[in-house]
């Protein structure tokens, strides 16, 4: 329990009769980099929708910390420090590259419509200083030359790049990534890797549903198996890849 | 260079909408000019308060009479004036500035109000709820005769700004025959748009315009960055009725009377209209939209009356708003972002 960062219990989900949801406990643990993998249906997205907010549980609670966010909104679960990305990429698409941080990033004190009709010098100097901040994440991420770019007119993986640059200026403790390889090049899916294996060794907790297995097995330190909303399996990749329910429910036996 | 042909076009449409009033109004052509100007001037006004709901943060609102009327009716009720059947003069009353603050409050508040149950919403169906609620706020208004004078309306209330009217005015407008109110309402109305753009100018660019913006683009992905959706979305609706409410004040003493029936959904349909015409997300646009829309009003049945010579009066004033839909389409078609929107902001295409 104390080792734990996040913890769901008796959680339970169902859509019209399909059950979406249905586990009795799963925890991740602090600073660990799990995967969570499964059939299409398996409820990875939907047990990502219920932690960060999005979906209301029937039944079950979601534990941070030890503190109860059952149900809770989820921008209110982002200011905790568990901030979430999308299946499908979710940026905001008439606005530039720049705009995307700078919002991400900003304070909501730093929003607030009087501070920013008066303009206050406060407002001025957090806002340069989110601006450096924000062009040191383009750098590492090499989307700068497209800073003052629609987001829209980016491609697919700079898309799920710039996703993840927002999430990481928001300083996160755990980020939920939701497919980020999905639709992304293999060159940049491994640069993305690499990225997300570097963050994972700073100390950000990374909770990850993901398709591609080989990238799941390399930089997973725990792999977590959904079928059909239900817990089947859990563990270290190695021993997960070679359980026997696993292979049935969704990793086949390899000889295609 | 697009943005000086977008507002080479744009000017040059406008200039040739005010001339052709020269055209068709042989007498007093300054007078219907004026007239037009100030209509224009309040729906632009209107129409920029619903360029912050939809052309910044992505709001379909429908009901924005309601929004006016709000403003409109606090207002006049807080100043001198005469409701109801009777008509009993109230004498007493605050000074016109502080009743047209309140009454922007009001309006703000009645935003707050509406959206509060409302906001949460999505697409369409905060359309349907925000066109319905304006329906009963227009039909409550009409009922409850004893305070806002019902059908009856209110009337004997321009003194209360017209008493502030500087004597140059006078003697200017006296000149070309014109009807001093109006140029004074008409005058301020203007200077609102000028207030109000610089305000809004200043905030579009700011970190909360961004956030608006951010919730214009996706809900979700704000909230998932730890922002409160609602309540961005909320303060968006509350400025943009707290503008419209100001609308509202001086279509009033436009009219001079104030009449329920200026509060039915076609006022809504006009302003939302101009913003169309004028450029969703553009600041400045709805001005352009809002002379060239009420040059179109106006002079169509004279246009229509040199084609259709037999036409009767009820028939050319038909041909104006099949003009204006057939204007709307062809704006749609080639130029779907408005006169001055831009194409890579293009915003009419809500999900």
């Amino acid at each position: 329990m104390s080792n734990s960062l996040i913890r769901v219990h008796n959680l339970r989900k169902s859509f019209g009769g399909v059950k979406a949801v249905n586990i009795d406990d799963l925890a991740f643990k602090s600073n660990e980099l799990t995967s969570i993998i499964g059939p299409n249906g398996a409820g990875k997205t939907t047990l990502f929708d219920l932690i960060s907010g999005f979906q209301d549980e029937d039944e079950g609670q979601v534990f941070y910390k030890d503190k109860n966010i059952t149900n809770i909104q989820p921008y209110k679960v982002a200011r905790l420090g568990m901030v979430r990305t999308f299946q499908l990429t979710k940026v905001f698409d008439r606005m530039t590259v720049l705009e995307n941080l700078m919002f991400a990033g900003s304070e909501v004190s730093n929003d607030s419509l009087l501070q920013s009709i008066i303009r206050t010098p406060k407002q001025k100097e957090y806002e340069s200083l989110l601006m450096e901040k924000a062009i040191k994440i383009m750098k590492d991420l090499n989307i700068e030359q497209m800073s003052n770019s629609y987001a829209r007119e980016l491609s697919g993986g700079q898309k799920k790049l710039l996703e993840l640059g927002r999430s990481l200026i928001k300083n996160p403790e755990v980020l939920l990534l939701d497919e980020p390889l999905a639709g992304v090049n293999p060159k940049l899916a491994e640069d993305l890797l690499q990225k997300i294996q570097n963050l994972a060794s700073q100390g950000i907790t990374i909770l990850m549903v993901e398709h591609n297995i080989e990238a799941v097995m390399k930089i997973s330190e725990r792999v977590v198996v959904l079928a059909e909303g239900a817990l089947i399996a859990e563990g270290p990749p190695q021993e997960v890849r070679e359980n026997q329910k696993v292979i049935e429910a969704y990793l086949g036996t390899g000889d295609e | 260079m697009k943005l000086p042909l977008r507002w080479a076009v744009t000017l040059l449409l406008t200039i040739f909408s005010i001339y052709l009033v020269f055209v068709f109004n042989e007498e007093g052509p300054l007078r219907i000019l004026i007239n037009l100007l100030t209509f224009a001037g309040i729906y632009g006004l209107a129409a920029i308060g619903l360029n912050v709901h939809f052309g910044l943060t992505g709001l379909l609102n429908f009901g924005h009479a309601s929004f006016m009327g709000v403003g409109a009716y606090v207002t006049l009720l807080l100043i001198p004036h005469a409701a109801g059947r009777e008509g009993e003069i109230t004498e007493s009353g605050l000074p016109f500035l502080l009743a047209l603050l309140i009454g922007v409050i009001a309006a703000a508040l009645f935003g707050l109000l509406l959206g509060l149950p409302a906001i949460r919403l999505r697409g369409d169906y905060l359309a349907i709820v925000t066109i319905a609620a304006a329906e009963i706020f227009r039909l409550l208004v009409r009922d409850l005769e004893s305070i806002t004078g019902g059908v009856y309306g209110i009337i004997n209330f321009s003194e209360a700004l017209q008493k502030y009217r500087p004597a140059f005015l006078e003697s200017f407008v006296s000149n070309y025959e014109l009807n001093p109110s109006q140029v004074w309402v008409g005058l301020l109305s203007w200077t609102s748009i000028l207030l109000v753009l610089l305000l809004l100018r200043r905030l579009t660019n700011s970190p909360w315009g961004r956030a608006l913006r951010a919730v214009r683009e996706d809900e979700d992905a704000v909230r998932a960055l730890g922002k409160n959706a609602v309540w961005l979305k909320l303060q968006s609706f509350m400025l943009g009725a707290g503008i419209a409410g100001l609308a509202g004040v001086f279509l009033a003493f436009n009219y001079g009377s104030l009449q329920t029936t200026t509060f039915v959904p076609l006022l809504t349909f006009y302003v939302w209209a101009i913003m169309i015409l004028g450029g969703v997300g553009s600041l400045t646009g709805p001005i352009f939209g809002s002379i060239i829309f009420w040059v179109i009003i106006s002079e169509t049945d004279k246009l229509a009356s040199l084609i259709f010579e037999n036409a009767n009066g009820q028939q050319l004033a038909g041909v104006r708003f099949v003009l204006v839909g057939l204007l709307i389409m062809l704006l749609m078609i080639f130029r779907p972002s408005g006169l001055l929107g831009k194409k890579e902001e293009l915003l009419l295409n809500v999900k």
